[in-house]
């Protein structure tokens, strides 16, 4: 690995000259470069280690970390003659390309609206669309299960009532139809922070070019703006592929009682099946299929972002963003996003409100309007594992948010700027662990810091560790595509102006990423806090957290206190979101 | 003349071993103190290489450079950019965008050796005032024009006081009336404040106008070096002919050459030449004529070094009329008055005097000229 970086051998003393002797200089090495990518290798190598450990070991006695081992093929035997595993592939890619479609369709339209015409409180959409990246898939899922569900679903009891009709349904939330609406709607908002991100950093000149040479507004979109977001684009359907097939709270609560199952409810079940000890064996081995399943779109990826320079969009020269007029078609548009809105937040969120103050859940009427309470509000407040939940909330997305910042930034800059060829093995290093099921990153730390005598484990500390090892990718994902949209040149500048290095990073590169980062502190950190995984994996006495504590009062049936918790939670996010984005600044060219 | 710039047989290879690209094959490069050095050559011939080899922005694969007396690349040694005693201005202005025109041009003095504040706003003003930018110091920097970035630039890159200016095609990105303008603001500058410079372009209109010597580049290689008049009225070898000016040629065998005389026979006629020692009776030679040096006439006449052609092509310019006259079986351009222009399709006889006759040896024809066809 480091023979790239040695010097060949030096010429003899007696050459000709220092002239006749061409040689390769070596870079100074740099200790930061190495101290991140050392970390980063701990971080992801570890649970990596602990995933291929624990699939060609026989499990059935817990996973075996000293020797002897007790190797074995088995659980690739019993995973791959299994026909269920094809068909769970099968279920698993149709709901995977359905939910992509759906979500970034949307998006991108979304994105579209708010950065480049002149629709009405821009500003206002902006934080309504994003809000809903504060609902966890878990929530939502309930919320829509309480909407939809078949027997008494509220949406169904409404249409009933209209249509007459006695039978279950129509509206079923308990399908695959059912769970591609939820999961692609609940996969907008990070995607269209993704495209907002970058088109407000593209220069609208290169739109209105295609203007000015004839194009139409569709063709402009299609083939000017789509082709310079094309590293965005495939970033984030890269990443989102990997997102719907690896997550595990929509598929649960839709998908199982609907007989839906796809990859990641397989891996869930063989964790956690329902009688005897889990098989990490076989979940792992399901781990690796996953891995592999999300690691060919990353290849596709990586070509594309090495040709970054092609569409670095972002120049040192000035631009100031035109927005097209929509004319009468400016209301029209505002109305069906605040339609858009509604159904994607408002109503999921008025469910579980409603539910919240019902003493117990049953039919909507106006019967039920007469009994609403605030007693589970009550309970809840004066309940202390609430209030130790909350600040564990709080502390892991702060600490663990600054941290992928941190490392973000630093990765991304080799990643993007160093011609070294471990660039590309930080970039996988950095990828890998999204593909990673978060159950099986979960598992692994906590074995290793079970061998470890850190005073970690059963703390929050050890969550925040693992939220890192997690999100590092997506922290790397925004800030790599910040790092490659600024000139080199503006660099450079800085270089030739007498700044060394850490200035160079203080006085312009960080500046000029801020948008970048406070977007990724404000995504990681909404992501840990939805997160319930790591910390259900994780969970002690010591560290329950907010997510934690919905998972089981909504598995004990506590319909009530789970609305209670989850209209909490959601407020908590959604205030996060708003506070982060007046911080951010950029709100001023939103006005 | 002490040196302000000694690049010493610098090589740079791009790439990894078995997939080298070499970008600067053997530069070797003498600029005096407060020269205007420009480096002149088509895009891909090296010397946007070698300008970021002299700010340290790329490390040569060999050879060393000197600035001010200064090694800053050796075999042993690589003096990082932000140690060096150098101002940059880049073709893409690479003005900060979050930054004010203050706080571009006050960045320099900010991150080098601690300044009181007083004095970095004088010097920062000064820095403006030189370049004509003291209105727009509260501005931000992206409310610019172009022209007014490129001074901000420029600005910022002497406001240290650097012994040493760096210019990469700085002036590119400006159009035309702009381009003119800067120009000869570019020069009085340098001329006033007296700083070793280096400029990089791909115009031949700049490097003459503004530059005290010239080197034209080619292929990773310096083809000629020498003053603007050098370059353009000797050219030593076709590319560098064909590269300054819109040259034409016409290939021929001299007959006869003392140092008194040098006569070329090609197919359109006789042709007494500037003389050159290099060309002996009976080489292969070619003609190089510069459009301005080519009179154009519609008096048939005898006298030497004259021949007829027709108008092919008349291009009314304002200060003269550019004329491709076909000869032959080849085009000549010719630079007329404008006064009179002649229409195309006229019959012209064209003339031009020995002395502007310049001859190359078609030997030195050589692989860099025929690769830029």
């Amino acid at each position: 690995m480091t023979a790239d970086l040695r010097l060949p051998p030096t010429a003899p003393a007696t050459a000709s000259g220092p002239t006749a002797t061409p040689r390769r200089r070596r870079r100074r090495p740099r200790v930061g470069t190495a101290v991140v990518l050392v970390v980063l290798t701990y971080l992801v190598i570890g649970p990596i280690l602990m995933l291929l450990l624990s699939s060609f070991e026989d499990t059935s006695a817990g996973v075996v970390v000293r020797p002897p081992f007790p190797w074995t093929l088995q659980n690739f035997a019993s995973v791959l003659t299994a026909s269920k595993t094809y068909s769970v592939l099968g279920a698993t890619l149709v709901f995977a390309v359905a939910c992509l479609l759906v979500g970034f369709v949307i998006s991108f339209a979304l994105a579209w609206i708010v950065e480049r015409t002149d629709i009405p409180l821009p500003g206002f959409i902006y934080v309504l669309v994003v809000a809903p990246a504060g609902m966890p898939g878990v929530i939502s899922a309930i919320a829509w299960s309480l909407l939809m569900n078949p027997t008494n679903g509220f949406l169904n009891v409404l249409i009933r009532t209209v249509t007459g009709s006695q039978a279950e349904g129509p509206l079923n939330a308990y399908s695959l139809a059912g769970m591609i609406f939820v999961q692609g709607i609940a996969l907008v908002p990070l995607t269209f922070l993704l495209i907002t991100a970058s088109l407000r950093n593209m220069s609208p000149n290169l739109e209105d070019a295609a203007s000015a040479s004839g194009a139409r507004p569709l063709t402009v979109m299609r083939r000017v703006s789509l082709p310079l977001l094309t590293p965005v684009l495939i970033g984030a359907l890269v990443y989102q592929f990997v997102t719907v097939i690896e997550g595990v709270d929509i598929p649960l609560v839709l998908g199982l009682p609907g007989h839906v199952t796809v990859f990641s409810t397989q891996v869930y079940l063989t964790t956690h099946s329902a009688f005897g000890l889990p098989n990490y064996g076989v979940s792992s081995t399901y781990g690796i299929l996953l891995l592999v399943l999300a690691v060919a779109p990353l290849l596709i990826y990586n070509r594309v972002v090495r040709r970054s320079q092609d569409y670095a969009t972002v120049s040192g020269k000035a631009f100031r963003p035109t927005r097209r007029k929509l004319g009468r078609w400016r209301w029209v548009t505002f109305v069906a996003v605040m339609i858009y809105v509604f159904i994607s937040f408002v109503l999921p969120l008025l469910v579980l409100v409603y539910a919240s103050l019902q003493p117990f859940v049953g039919a909507f009427t106006l019967e039920s309007l007469s009994r609403l309470t605030f007693s589970g509000y009550a309970s809840t407040f004066s309940s202390s594992l609430f209030w130790s939940s909350l600040g564990h909330t709080v502390i892991i997305g702060f600490v663990a948010s600054f941290a992928v910042m941190a490392f973000s930034v630093a990765l991304s800059w080799i990643i993007v700027r160093s011609k070294s060829k471990l660039a590309w093995i930080a970039d996988v290093l950095a990828f890998i662990p999204h593909a990673i099921p978060g159950i099986v990153i979960g598992l692994a730390v906590l074995l290793i810091y079970l061998l470890i005598p850190a005073q970690v484990y059963g703390t929050v500390w050890i969550i925040v560790i693992a939220m890192v090892t997690q999100y590092i990718s997506l922290g790397t994902r925004l800030t790599t595509g910040g790092i490659a949209q600024i000139q080199v040149g503006l660099e450079e500048a800085a270089r030739t102006s007498g700044a060394r290095g850490w200035q160079v990073w203080r006085s312009v590169l960080l500046p000029l990423l801020r948008p970048a980062i406070i977007n990724g502190f404000m995504l990681v950190f909404l992501a840990t806090i939805k997160n319930l995984t790591l910390p259900l994996m994780l969970q002690s006495s010591d560290n329950v957290v907010l997510s934690t504590l919905i998972w089981n009062d909504w598995n004990d049936g506590k319909v009530t206190e789970t609305a209670v918790l989850s209209v909490v939670l959601t407020a908590v996010t959604v205030i996060a979101s708003v506070l982060l984005r007046r911080f951010s600044g950029s709100g001023e060219e939103l006005k | 003349m002490t040196s302000g710039i000694k690049v010493d047989h610098l090589r740079h290879v791009y790439g990894n071993p078995g997939n080298e690209v070499v970008s600067v094959h053997d530069v070797t490069l003498d600029i005096g103190k407060n020269e205007f050095f420009t480096l002149l050559g088509p895009s891909g011939c090296g010397k946007t290489t070698t300008l970021r080899c002299i700010a340290g922005l790329e490390q040569p694969t060999s050879g060393s450079i000197e600035l001010d007396g200064v090694v800053v690349v050796s075999d042993r040694i690589a003096v990082p950019t932000h140690r060096r005693d150098i101002g940059m201005v880049f073709q893409d202005y690479a003005v900060w965008p979050h930054m004010s025109v203050f706080d571009n041009v006050a960045f320099p003095l900010r991150v080098g050796k601690k300044l009181r504040r007083s004095e970095i706003a004088e010097r920062v003003e000064q820095a403006l005032a030189l370049v004509n930018m003291d209105a727009y110091i509260d501005r931000r920097a992206t409310q610019l024009s172009g022209g007014q970035q490129q001074r901000l630039s420029l600005a910022r890159a002497l406001v240290r006081q650097p012994k040493v200016l760096l210019l990469d095609e700085p002036l590119s990105n400006l159009d035309a009336k702009l381009r003119e303008q800067m120009r000869g603001e570019l020069r009085l500058i340098q001329q006033r404040i007296g700083i070793t410079t280096v400029f990089v372009t791909h115009d031949q209109v700049e490097a003459l106008s503004l530059s005290t010597r010239i080197a034209v580049m080619n292929g990773g290689r310096v083809v000629q070096e020498g003053t603007p008049r050098d370059i353009y009225l000797s050219p030593s070898t076709e590319f560098v002919a064909d590269f300054v000016g819109a040259t034409s040629f016409i290939e021929g065998i001299a007959t006869l050459s003392t140092p008194e005389v040098l006569t070329v026979e090609t197919d359109v006629g006789v042709f007494a030449c500037a003389t050159n020692d290099g060309i002996r009776a009976g080489d292969s030679v070619t003609l190089a004529l510069r459009p301005e040096s080519v009179v154009v006439g519609d008096q048939p006449t005898d006298a030497e070094n004259s021949f007829a052609g027709v108008v092919e092509l008349s291009l009314f310019v304002g200060d003269s009329v550019d004329y491709r006259v076909q000869v032959g079986d080849r085009l000549v351009r010719a630079k007329g008055s404008a006064r009179t222009q002649f229409q195309s399709g006229a019959r012209v006889t064209l003339s031009v005097s020995a002395s502007d006759c310049v001859v190359l040896p078609s030997t030195v024809t050589d692989e860099f000229a025929a690769a830029s066809r």
